[in-house]
Formats: C-alpha cells, sequence, structure tokens
C-alpha cells in the first residue's frame, strides 16, 4: 500500500470517528431534543394554568413507588389503542407528565396501568391491598410490602400513607382541569381533527376504569341468571374475600375495610339494586365496580348474592307500630334516608357514602335494629340510642323494613 | 514467544484476562440467582414473606444491572485484555490502571450497586436501576476502560484494522456517551420527555453496549478458532457502518402509540427495520465465515459463537418484526418482550460472551480449562434459552388475548401462571449450565505453556483487504 492510499485511509478513519459520534448525536437530536421540544411547547399549550403538583407527601410516595419497582409491573402510560382507552381511560397527554421526575411509563404490564388510578380504591383497600394482596385479589403476584406497616394493615407507616397518597395523585390533573381543560388542551394542541385526536380528547369521563365506583350512573337491568353453580364461582373467586364465603361480610379483608363489607346473610337485595351496586361499585366504601364482567356473569354473581340472603320472615307488626315508625323516620331519617326511603334525602350531596334504599333492600330486623342502635362505622349514620328509645327504635326498624316491596314484586326472583 | 508470531506481539495482561472472566462468572451467577427469586415470586408471590430487600421489584433491578455491567461488563473487558494487543499490536495501555478498572468496576460500581438497589436506594429507569451515585462511578469505569483500550489501536497504523477493532472501539466511545444520557438526563427531563431518551437508552444499552462487543468477540472467535479469515471483510465493514448508523434511531420503538410525536415513532419503526435487514447481512457474513466448520462446530468455543450468531439473527428479526404497529399494539407490554430480551441477553450476549471466554480460556497460560464441563455448559444453556424464550412468547400472546378480550385484569394474570411456572423451570437448565460454565473454567487441566498470542498467527487484520483470501499457515505454537 503506497504511502498516500494510507494518509487517506488515516483521513477516512478520522472522518469515519467524527461521522461515528454524529451518528449517536443526530440519534439524540432527531428522537430525543425534537420530540422534547414538541412534547414541551405541547404541554406549555395543553397544560391547564396552573395544574396541580405533588405535595411533599405524595412526592415522598412516588420515591417509594420507584424504588419498589412499582413502574416494571404497571405502567403509567396509557396508549392510542382502543383496548388501552376502553380498559384505562383518555390516552397519556405531554402535559400529564409535566411533574414525573423520572418518568414511570414502564413497559411490561403484569398488573393493570395506574395513570388514571386516582378515586379507583379507597385508602383502606389501598392499605390491606399493599399490606397482603392475596387477601384481597386471590390470584394477585403483587409482592406484599409488610415493611410500609407496623405489623397490620390498619397501621400504616409514613411510607404507606405517602404511596397511597402519590396513587390518588395519578390521572388527578387532568380530572381536576375538567370539560374547561379538555377544551383548552384540545385547542392548545392545534391537531388535525382526526382519529387520534379523537382518541385523545373525546374520551368521557377520562378515567374511564370499569373498576372505578361512580355515585351515579346509569346500569343494564341484569337478565335472570341461567347457571347458579357459575355465580358462585364468581362468587367465591371475587366476593369472597371481603364478604365471606357464605356472604356474612366477614372475608379476611373484612377486618381492614371501614365501612365493613355489607353482610349479604342478613340481608335482602332487588335485583335492581344489585345490577347497581355492580356495576357502578359504591362510592366511599371499598366496593369497586365489575363493569369489567360481562353481564352475564354480573347477573349470575348477583343470584349468588340473593341466594346467600337468611333474612327470615317476622310476624308483621301492627298498624300502631309503623305508625309510630312512619313518625320517627320523618322526624329523624329523611335527611339523608329521603321521605320515601329511596336514600336520596336533601343531604346525599353531602355525604361520601350513599344512604340506605330501603326500597331495593332490606335488612333483618335485628341488622336494622343493630344499624340504628350502633351506626354503621365509616358512614355517617350515627349511633341513636341517646334521641331513640328501644319502643321507637324498634318501630322505626319495622317501618324501614316495610318499605321493601312485598317479595313477589321483585324483579328478577324466579 | 512462538515461532511465527511477530516480535511486536505485545504481552497480555493474563492476570487481569483471568480475574475479569472469575468476576464475569461470579456476577453472572449472582444476577441468574437474582432472577431466580424474581420468576419464582411470580408464583409464590409470599415466599419470602414480604421481606422488603427480596421483594419482586428491587431483585428485578439488581438482576438486569448484574446481567449488563456485571457478567457482560466483565466478561467483555476479559475479552478485552486477551483480545487488544493481538488486534492492536501494542499491550493495553497499563497493568496498573486495569486493577484500578478491576476494582472499580466490581467493588464500587456491581457490590455497593447491588447493596443499593436491594436497599431500596436506587433509580426506576430501565436498564439504569442502580442510583446515580453508582453512574457515575460507572461513567469513570467506561472511561477508564476506553483509556486502557482505545488508545493501543491510535497508536497502531489505524489503515489495518480489523472489524473487531472497530466494534471494540465504537462500543467504548459510544458506551461512553449513551450511559450518561440514559442515566441522568430523566432525572432532569421529566415526563414524556425524559420517556423519549429513556427509550433511546433502552436501545442504546444493547445496540452500541453489549451489541459491538458481543459482535467484537464473534468477529474475532471465528477466524481464530476456524483458522480461516472472515468471509468478507467488506461486509463486515458495511454491516458495522450500518449498525452505528440505525441502532441508535432504533429506541422511540419501546414507545410505540404514546404521546412522543408519530413521527419520531415512525421514525424508529423505520430504522428497526433498516436494522433487521443489516442483520441479516452481517449475519450471512458471520455464517459464510464459519463454512466447513460444521452445523455444530466442534471448537466449543466456536460453536456458542456460532449459535449466539444465529441467535443474534433470530432476534433481530424479531425485533424488526414486533416494531411494526401492527404487532406491536398486540405483543408490547406482555411476556413477549421479555422473551425478546432474553433471546437478545441470554441467547445473543451471553453466547457471544461465553464463547470468547471459553475461547480465551483455551488460550491462557496457568489456567485450568475443562472441555467436557463446558460442552455440558453449551447444551444445557441452549436447552434453557430455547424453553424460556419460546414460552415467553406464547405467553405474551395469550397474555395479549386475554387484554385484548375486555375480561376483567386478573384473567391475564391467572392465563400466564402456567407459563410462568416453565420460565421458573427453564431456569434448571441454565442455572447448570453456568455452573457448569463456571467448573469449566476452574477445574480440569492446567495449561504451562505461555501462548497468549498463539492465534495472533491467524490472520485477524487488514481491513484494507476488501475480498476474502485464504489465511496464512496456522502456526502453532513449538
Amino acid at each position: 500500500m503506497s504511502i498516500g492510499a494510507g494518509r487517506a485511509l488515516r483521513m477516512a478513519y478520522i472522518v469515519a470517528g467524527v461521522g461515528g459520534i454524529g451518528f449517536f448525536l443526530m440519534s439524540v437530536v432527531l428522537l430525543g431534543y425534537w420530540p422534547g421540544r414538541v412534547l414541551e411547547e405541547q404541554t406549555r399549550r395543553m397544560s391547564p394554568t396552573m395544574p396541580l403538583g405533588l405535595s411533599v407527601s405524595e412526592q415522598r410516595g412516588r420515591e417509594v413507588y420507584a424504588r419498589e419497582g412499582c413502574a416494571y409491573c404497571h405502567t403509567q402510560q396509557i396508549r392510542y389503542l382502543d383496548a388501552d382507552i376502553a380498559r384505562f381511560g383518555a390516552p397519556t397527554l405531554a402535559w400529564e407528565t409535566q411533574f414525573d421526575y423520572p418518568h414511570l411509563w414502564g413497559t411490561r404490564r403484569i398488573g393493570p396501568d395506574l395513570s388514571r388510578a386516582s378515586g379507583t380504591r379507597t385508602a383502606d383497600w389501598h392499605y390491606l391491598h399493599l399490606y397482603s394482596p392475596r387477601t384481597l385479589v386471590p390470584d394477585s403476584v403483587m409482592p406484599a410490602y409488610r415493611s410500609l406497616f407496623d405489623g397490620m394493615p390498619e397501621r400504616p407507616r409514613q411510607e404507606a400513607r405517602d404511596l397511597v397518597a402519590y396513587l390518588e395523585t395519578l390521572g388527578r390533573a387532568r380530572e381536576l382541569a375538567g370539560p374547561e381543560g379538555e377544551a383548552h388542551a384540545r385547542e392548545g394542541c392545534n391537531c388535525p381533527d382526526d382519529h387520534m385526536a379523537h382518541m385523545a380528547f373525546s374520551v368521557t369521563p377520562v378515567n374511564g376504569s370499569p373498576t372505578r365506583p361512580r355515585a351515579e350512573g346509569n346500569y343494564p337491568m341484569l337478565p335472570a341468571a341461567a347457571d347458579p353453580q357459575r355465580g358462585k364461582e364468581l362468587f367465591a373467586a371475587n366476593c369472597a374475600t371481603c364478604h365471606g364465603s357464605s356472604g356474612r361480610g366477614d372475608g379476611p379483608a373484612a377486618s381492614a375495610l371501614v365501612p365493613r363489607p355489607a353482610n349479604l346473610a342478613e340481608h335482602r337485595y332487588s335485583f335492581d339494586r344489585l345490577s347497581d351496586v355492580l356495576w357502578n361499585g359504591s362510592v366511599g366504601t371499598s366496593m369497586s365496580a365489575w363493569r369489567d364482567h360481562t353481564v352475564t356473569d354480573l347477573s349470575a354473581m348477583a343470584a349468588a348474592v340473593q341466594s346467600l340472603s337468611m333474612v327470615e320472615p317476622v310476624e308483621a307488626p301492627s298498624e300502631a307500630i309503623l305508625a309510630l315508625g312512619g313518625r320517627v323516620y320523618q322526624a329523624n331519617c329523611i335527611q339523608c334516608h329521603g321521605t320515601n326511603g329511596d336514600g336520596r334525602g336533601t343531604a346525599v350531596a353531602e355525604l361520601t357514602v350513599r344512604p340506605t334504599d330501603f326500597r331495593r333492600q332490606q335488612a333483618s330486623l335485628a341488622a336494622s335494629i343493630r344499624a340504628i342502635r350502633e351506626g354503621m362505622n365509616g358512614t355517617r349514620m350515627a349511633p341513636w340510642t341517646d334521641r331513640l328509645n328501644a319502643d321507637e327504635i324498634l318501630a322505626v326498624a319495622h317501618y324501614v323494613r316495610s318499605l321493601y316491596p312485598d317479595a313477589s314484586t321483585r324483579a328478577g326472583q324466579p | 514467544m512462538p515461532p511465527g508470531v511477530e516480535e511486536s506481539t505485545p504481552r497480555v495482561e493474563v492476570s487481569l484476562v483471568t480475574a475479569h472472566g472469575l468476576a464475569a462468572l461470579i456476577t453472572l451467577l449472582a444476577s441468574l440467582a437474582f432472577g431466580i427469586v424474581a420468576a419464582i415470586e411470580l408464583l409464590l408471590p409470599d415466599l419470602f414473606g414480604g421481606v422488603s430487600w427480596l421483594s419482586w421489584g428491587r431483585v428485578r433491578y439488581a438482576h438486569t444491572q448484574g446481567v449488563i455491567l456485571g457478567w457482560l461488563g466483565n466478561v467483555f473487558f476479559a475479552f478485552l485484555y486477551h483480545a487488544v494487543p493481538i488486534l492492536s499490536g501494542r499491550p493495553v495501555t497499563s497493568a496498573p490502571l486495569g486493577r484500578w478498572l478491576f476494582a472499580l468496576w466490581n467493588l464500587a460500581v456491581m457490590v455497593p450497586g447491588w447493596i443499593l438497589v436491594l436497599a431500596g436506594i436506587s433509580q426506576p429507569l430501565e436498564w439504569a436501576e442502580f442510583p446515580l451515585v453508582i453512574d457515575i462511578l460507572a461513567v469513570a469505569g467506561l472511561v477508564l476502560a476506553a483509556i486502557q483500550f482505545v488508545p493501543p489501536f491510535f497508536r497502531r497504523g489505524v489503515e489495518s484494522l480489523y472489524v473487531s477493532s472497530w466494534y471494540v472501539i465504537g462500543g467504548l466511545v459510544f458506551t461512553l456517551l449513551a450511559y450518561p444520557m440514559g442515566n441522568f438526563l430523566p432525572e432532569v427531563v421529566p415526563g414524556a420527555r425524559g420517556a423519549a431518551l429513556s427509550g433511546l437508552w433502552i436501545h442504546d444499552a444493547i445496540g452500541l453496549f453489549v451489541t459491538p462487543l458481543a459482535l467484537a468477540i464473534i468477529y474475532y472467535v471465528i477466524p481464530a478458532a476456524s483458522g480461516r479469515p472472515i468471509y468478507s471483510h467488506f461486509l463486515s465493514m458495511l454491516g458495522f457502518w450500518l449498525l452505528f448508523f440505525v441502532y441508535p434511531l432504533n429506541g422511540t420503538h419501546h414507545y410505540v402509540f404514546s404521546v412522543i410525536p408519530m413521527e419520531a415513532q415512525i421514525s424508529a419503526i423505520a430504522a428497526s427495520t433498516i436494522l433487521g435487514i443489516d442483520v441479516i447481512l452481517v449475519v450471512t457474513n458471520l455464517l459464510l465465515s464459519m463454512r466447513g466448520s460444521g452445523f455444530i462446530p466442534a471448537d466449543v468455543g466456536l460453536r456458542f459463537v456460532a449459535t449466539g450468531t444465529v441467535f443474534y439473527l433470530l432476534v433481530s428479526i424479531q425485533g424488526a418484526v414486533q416494531a411494526q404497529m401492527a404487532v406491536n399494539q398486540t405483543v408490547h407490554f406482555t411476556d413477549w418482550v421479555v422473551g425478546h430480551s432474553h433471546l437478545a441477553m441470554l441467547g445473543f450476549a451471553t453466547f457471544a460472551g461465553a464463547g470468547g471466554l471459553v475461547h480465551m480460556w483455551q488460550r491462557l497460560p496457568g489456567v485450568r480449562f475443562n472441555s467436557r464441563a463446558c460442552e455440558w455448559s453449551y447444551w444445557l444453556l441452549v436447552t434453557g434459552v430455547t424453553m424460556m424464550v419460546v414460552d415467553l412468547t406464547v405467553a405474551g400472546l395469550v397474555e395479549a388475548q386475554a387484554w385484548q378480550s375486555g375480561a376483567p385484569w386478573i384473567e391475564s394474570v391467572r392465563a400466564a401462571r402456567p407459563y410462568w411456572l416453565i420460565r421458573a423451570l427453564s431456569a434448571i437448565p441454565i442455572a447448570a449450565g453456568f455452573i457448569a460454565l463456571l467448573v469449566g473454567v476452574t477445574t480440569g487441566t492446567r495449561r504451562d505453556v505461555p501462548t497468549d498470542a498463539r492465534d495472533v498467527a491467524v490472520d485477524l487484520r487488514g481491513a484494507d483487504r476488501l475480498r476474502p483470501r485464504v489465511a496464512p499457515a496456522t502456526v502453532e505454537p513449538a
């Protein structure tokens, strides 16, 4: 090889070296810096003016989430795909992630995406689920985070409180922004009115999680169940951890939840009531919604719940007792439970947990008396023994039970 | 010095080769243990009763960092101590520097990194889980490595660099650039913007660190073990430059259908497709270079490398396919991708690393070598990797199907369980294979002949030669 060629090759080597580093820089500019600029601009234009960031506790919770590798099973990124949107809600926008140092998008979903975890579960549920996941979800493979607690789920340490506070921030900013925020974002986006824009902004509600309880919502009237065995299996797999295998509200998870899971054995529920609660869940309690199950399965579950009822018929109370009960009810109970007992009194807007609708569910006489005497922990139902005497309590218990329609008129009953 | 070897053939730092080689195997076994714990915890989540340092997330962090930095980092360094003097005709920069690098990499990066991650001090970024303080030490280690291994090439006539040398220089220099981008920037660049950078690093870790150095080993071992030069230097250089052009442009394919601008996503998908085609080119050249060595080469080092090459082809074609939107929307987030990364790291890179290790151990003076154990290792690992990757690929499709059906989430977890069991069982042949590899390099007869430069005799050099030529007669040591 001539010296000239050697020199030329040396030059080529330098050019190639510089070019090689150029390749790397090009990749960072094209796929890191430039998209970053676009995303920054999107954030600036689409974000609410003063989006809610993280409090100190929430930030600490985020650090717990990060160090435990939560993001390696739970993504925080809803993709522009119908399947993602149907299961979790509106796709993640750039401005929603502006406080995420560092991002926790994840690349594997063993558990569900958590971008819109806010408002989906109660703090009790989270504490118990972190302490002992399989007590609530028998087939879960989530690790138990015992070290965040002082020996029991009811005694969370600060780290557990921080973590749950952080979980409640996921998706919060966009929900707080509301329809005005969505309109602002859509305008700021200045994006073509294409399929992606439709996906990004037209999902209502923003949090579409099928397990999220909602206070008001249409629900399909469940058809009469055809398969009692299926209902029993579904109950055992999904409901028994809280409500207990015989429905007495004494499942392994029950003691950690406030309010306690309903004792299904000492209630009778109309199919309408069960359709509502299975479809919409029960806001303010750990009863999530079950909209991810098919209507057929839900009706089988509802039938299984009805079959657990152990409420015995009692001797009909006298007219005098019912009259006394009616007077006591009108004087004390209508603000919450409504004049006609449908649980829609004037104070309902102020209450986290919906008052009982006596027209759709009936407690046993003993359970009714107990509720009035002792109140319901975790709800605004107070003990009434200082206001009502024993006769009045008995009378009003009979009265509210009488609001439940006769068995023969209940829908869905065989 | 054996006859026939150039007078200038420099000294190989044997003690550093063996030190890094053994550290590689020890960190490999530790990383394997973390992986096994994580695999079993998916089946028996309460096995360790909620002990925080053994919880799934933390051992998952320790597993991947151990594999890429501990096992692959050490085995690459071992290979470089063996190969750089032969490739460049110069000794590495400094033996004392090598001792510092060894101590820094293993005692200041790996051990404290693992302890911190398990203690809960980490960062939640994939392939970047060691905390920032460890990242600083790791970058220092990469700087030392670049100082140690790159200058010998500059001091030699650069016009006669063999393709392995290009991959070594490229890998070390690019990793030095990419590592800080992936480990530091997402801490200061939030959310989607940070994710765009993380996506780049996830692919740069494999594309700019693991792949170049693994290919350097493959390109080195094939001619050195078979005694025949590479089929085409031209194709190998074309492959090299194409790889370095398209590999860094792949990263965004980890976030397809995200809010990251669609143009960036599509560019990355296009680059992934070109990469797949380029790898076909590279592997064709490699396979042609192995003509005459048999379908399953008799030389166990070459056998590892040959199988690593096939895994490289498979994983790259799979990668190009799964980057396509139609496929990605189904398999992304599932165990399919976990299978893919094991095909890359455990199939391609580990087989290349093991092949390099076995190859150099056969040629190092004063070390024990047990060829039978290495053969066992090969077959056990082939069995384990195949079992695991096939299983996880099917698992991914099953999970995707459960998600698409709209069934409750937990159904996908239930459906995955039998596959997770098979995955955990695949750890048996894999663990046995790695233990056999350790046995292979620590037992058996001890080599006494100082033959550190034996394979120099094989024509590795000559990047200027653009056509295949017959190797000069292999010179056996006296």
